[in-house]
């Protein structure tokens, strides 16, 4: 490891800024922050999704502009937004997703970040890779100078990121979410490097989602809550697991009665009222493959049933995207059964689970809810495009759907009409051709009973405001029958009457006897809706808790304290 | 639609600031930017059979760019419509030549279900690896059109050589006069109606069905309809077939009608010229019509203007690739600026 160009003078913190200040137009990302970090420590930054970590790391690496506020690494102030200045004050970061090009060699991504020797233009390259000869060793397995990143292993490539930081020479080193992709080893293999940076007299930050990793690893702590620096930096030693959970999730319900935790792993099987209910949606021990950015799912158990809204919440990435889209049908369960009503879906076609009474809110309503440039009538019939052979062929109506607000009169009685108009409505049905002036008129009302505001429905969803897509999406989604409804993050980012607009819809799908799984990083939003909570973490469900909840229980099993 | 009608007068800008500055090049190279003009009015236009021989060369450029409409419809870059032309019109020519004293309509209708077989072959293997391993279409369908030209120049040298043919290109026997739906001129009132028909269908099938409105919404925004339940590939598939399909009619439609023979090389820009019909017609079938007429009458002004100027053949080429070369940097401008409002919308 190259040595840290120039460590701060002893008592000038390596990073100091005051009263930070960002905001995303009405969002508030960060207020007031001020804080100061010691040089040669571990510091550790954890906050729920949302809270302002990123942003903050962005900040201190001149990625961010502030709007206020003022940013010193080592004692020199760093212009605002200036990379180049905070990375020649000695910072380095290493980002939540892999940065490096796919299909360099390892030399290549490092000489990419590297200084060069003495400065020069001109230089060699075998003088380069000399001086890496080391860091190379450390990823460990198989790899060398020329192997391609796309090649290694998810641990070695998230070394090499530390390692390219450090090519710079940095001698403050701030890692965002480092371990969210690691397994426990990798993880513990992280930290051992990490301290022996800090032996080195390199001063780290990094951003953390679990507290257990947390304890393992930092000097100090603090958090963030809602953009808010709420806690810290305070020492380890001075603070309780339990004062950190109140701080990230905040200490409003602490004083709830405390709930019944079933233990971890058991079935989800509520004691009362099973005999009348009928199971909407089961899993019963569903596994499936690892993606990019999440574990995959390890024997999952859920049951939804009609008639309930279970909730289910977890710290992002911690296999809720894989859980939504084996559900969907978009990714492949490698174990388990998925079924829908009575019938088994494990391998169904995502068309067939959607006709058979599926219904989804996706996690990000701008490219997966909704195709910006496409007409609203168009991103409104969507369901319609694919409904009409297979509904009749492949499931007869059945007795558990659900009814939506029925489009009264839109059934009209054959037997009134007369010869003609039959024949018309004959071929009508037996037409390869559709009718785009009925497809526009069902999506018009839809979408008016959704209160979706609009000029003319041929305009583009690009044209709308967040909470008018999400209603958009509603009136698609819950505007014909269905079963099972899968809400994920549906009130992420809309303001307060678009959340109690979404919000009421699903409760109302409830009360018709839908079954709905809500998948969503608010707990307050879980607390309020869900009758039923079940708490994700690294692709297992963890814990089961029945209302009334004890934030703090559920913040627990959230970072992982309850195994 | 004031929206429209804006995209087709900005086009119809790109297109004389084209003429302008292919004229500018032409007047500082010395020559007479008025007879070239005039010349250009008289081949297209004007001069005997120049309206006949715009119409002519008008049908296989809306053919292939109906392909590319399609194709782009779905979200795919189809620019492979010289190959699947030819192969077309090698399918047509071998069951024309291989069941000579068939009865012309059944052999006519066979050798053009052969062509348009051909023509999604070609484009559904690319279109294949496309689904499969999501390798770039533009490249693969590029590729496999070079291939295309050398398989036919394989065939018209070897295999189906007119052993009694003299001259330097190589070419195959001519089909029976009986299988020709035209006469030389390439235009007939069978053609016109099957050409007008097949349009109608596009339109209708990209309009008016349930297919059509599930390609735009894949060729719009795939993830999303993919998550509701739609099968990408499936659509990516029949949107490539039925656009090689297309290309592969085109191939049957000029051996019948003008060609009669294939020739080494024949009509070699169709198939190039048909992907800058599309784009200028706005990648909408009836403003593809309108292109195609517009690059027909240019196509035969080339073929004319060596007649009554001096000005050698690659002049007006010139003026073609301008074109294309304006409506690609504004069609890539413009999709790169809703990308990027699609991403700060996003964020």
């Amino acid at each position: 490891m190259t040595a840290p160009s120039g460590p701060a003078p002893a008592g000038v913190p390596a990073v100091h800024c005051r009263s930070l200040g960002v905001s995303f137009g009405a969002v508030r990302a960060l207020h007031d922050v001020s804080l100061d970090l010691a040089a040669g420590r571990i510091h550790a930054l954890v906050g729920q999704n949302g809270a302002g970590k990123t942003t903050l790391a962005k900040v201190l690496g001149g990625l961010q502009t502030p709007d206020s506020g003022t940013v010193s690494i080592a004692g020199r102030e760093i212009p605002h937004g200036d990379v180049r200045a905070a990375k020649a004050a000695g910072l380095a970061m290493v980002h939540q997703h892999f940065s490096l090009p796919p299909s360099f060699t390892v030399a290549e991504a490092l000489e990419l970040a590297a200084v060069r020797p003495g400065g020069r233009r001109v230089y060699r390259r075998a003088d380069l890779h000399r001086r890496w000869q080391a860091d190379v060793a450390e990823l460990g397995g198989a790899a060398t100078l020329s192997t391609r990143i796309r090649d290694l292993p998810v641990e070695a490539r998230q070394s090499l990121e530390i390692v390219r930081a450090l090519a710079t020479e940095a001698s403050v080193l701030l890692l965002d979410e480092p371990t969210a992709l690691l397994t426990p080893a990798a993880t513990d293999a992280l930290f051992e490097r990490l301290r022996r940076l800090r032996a080195d007299g390199v001063t780290i930050l990094v951003v953390l989602h679990k507290l257990r990793e947390v304890a393992a690893v930092a000097d100090t702590v603090s958090v963030l809550r809602d953009g808010e620096l709420v806690l810290g930096p305070a020492e380890m030693s001075e603070v309780s697991q339990g004062q950190l959970s109140d701080a990230i999730v905040g200490s409003g319900a602490a004083d709830a009665a405390p709930a019944g935790v079933s233990a971890s792993g058991s079935g989800p099987d509520s004691p009362s009222g099973t005999a009348t209910r009928s199971a909407l949606l089961e899993m019963i021990g569903v596994s499936s493959a690892d993606s990019a950015f999440e574990p995959g799912l390890a024997a999952i158990d859920l049951r939804v049933d009609s008639g309930e809204i279970v909730g289910i919440a977890g710290v992002e990435g911690n296999g809720q995207r894989s859980l939504v889209s084996v559900i969907a049908g978009l990714s492949p369960l490698t174990a388990g059964s998925v079924r829908i009503g009575d019938d088994e879906m494990s391998a169904a076609a995502p068309a067939l689970r959607r006709i058979r009474g599926l219904r989804l809110v996706p996690f990000d309503r701008n490219t997966e809810g909704v195709s910006q440039s496409a007409p609203l009538w168009l991103n409104q019939s969507a369901l319609r495009l694919i409904d009409r052979h297979a509904r009749d062929v492949v499931y007869p109506p059945r007795r558990g759907i659900v009814h939506a607000v029925a489009p009264a009169g839109s059934e009209r009685d054959d037997s009134k009409l007369r010869v003609g108009e039959r024949l018309g409505v004959r071929w009508r049905q037996l037409s390869p051709l559709i009718s785009l002036r009925q497809f526009k008129s069902q999506a018009a009302t839809a979408m008016d009973r959704w209160r979706v505001r609009y000029d003319n429905v041929a305009q583009p969803a690009e044209s709308l405001s967040g909470g008018n897509i999400q209603r958009l999406i509603l009136s698609r989604e819950l505007d014909s029958d269905l079963e099972v409804l899968v809400a994920a993050q549906p009130t992420r980012g809309l303001d307060f009457a678009a959340t109690e607009f979404v919000r009421r819809s699903l409760r109302a799908r409830r009360d018709d006897g839908a079954g709905v799984l809500l998948v969503s990083s608010d707990l307050d939003e879980l607390f309020e809706l869900s009758d039923r909570l079940a708490v994700m973490y690294g692709g297992r469900i963890v814990a089961h808790f029945d209302g009334p909840y004890d934030r703090r229980a559920v913040g627990d099993a959230m970072t992982g304290a309850v195994r | 639609m004031t929206s429209g009608l804006r995209r087709a007068a900005s086009t119809v800008v790109l297109v004389v600031v084209s003429f302008l500055i292919t004229a500018l090049i032409l007047r500082v190279s010395g020559y007479s930017t008025g007879e070239v003009l005039s010349g250009i009015i008289q081949g297209a236009i004007t001069a005997t059979g120049a309206s006949t021989s715009s119409i002519r060369w008008a049908i296989p450029l809306l053919l292939i760019a109906l392909g590319v409409v399609i194709g782009f419809r779905a979200g795919f870059f189809n620019i492979g419509g010289q190959g699947q032309f030819y192969m077309g019109a090698c399918s047509a020519l071998a069951i024309s030549l291989g069941w000579r004293d068939g009865p012309a309509g059944l052999v006519i209708l066979c050798g053009t279900l052969a062509a348009m077989l051909a023509g999604v072959l070609w484009s559904l293997f690319p279109g294949w690896l496309r689904v499969r391993f999501g390798t770039d279409e533009v490249l693969t369908t590029l590729m496999m059109s070079f291939i295309g030209a050398l398989v036919l120049q394989y065939l018209t040298a070897g295999p189906m050589r007119n052993p009694q043919g003299t001259g330097q290109t190589a070419a195959s026997e001519r089909i029976p006069e009986a299988f020709r739906l035209t006469g030389g001129s390439g235009v007939s009132l069978t053609v016109l109606l099957l050409v007008a028909a097949v349009t109608v269908l596009v339109w209708l099938v990209l309009e008016r069905t349930r297919f059509g409105l599930t390609m735009t919404l894949v060729g719009r925004n795939a993830t999303m309809a993919r998550w509701q339940g739609i099968n990408v590939r499936r659509v990516g598939l029949g949107a490539f077939a039925l656009s090689g399909a297309l290309a592969g009619l085109a191939g049957a439609v000029e051996l019948y009608g003008p060609a009669a023979r294939l020739v080494t090389g024949f009509s070699p820009e169709v198939g190039f010229t048909a992907v800058v019909v599309a784009l200028v017609g706005l990648l909408n079938v009836w403003g593809t019509v309108v292109a195609a007429v517009f690059f027909g009458g240019l196509q035969a002004a080339i073929l004319f203007l060596p007649i009554v100027t001096d000005l050698p053949p690659p002049a007006l080429v010139l003026l073609n690739g301008m074109v294309a070369f304006l409506v690609t940097v504004k069609f890539r401008a413009v999709r790169r600026r809703k990308a990027a409002q699609a991403e700060a919308a996003a964020s």
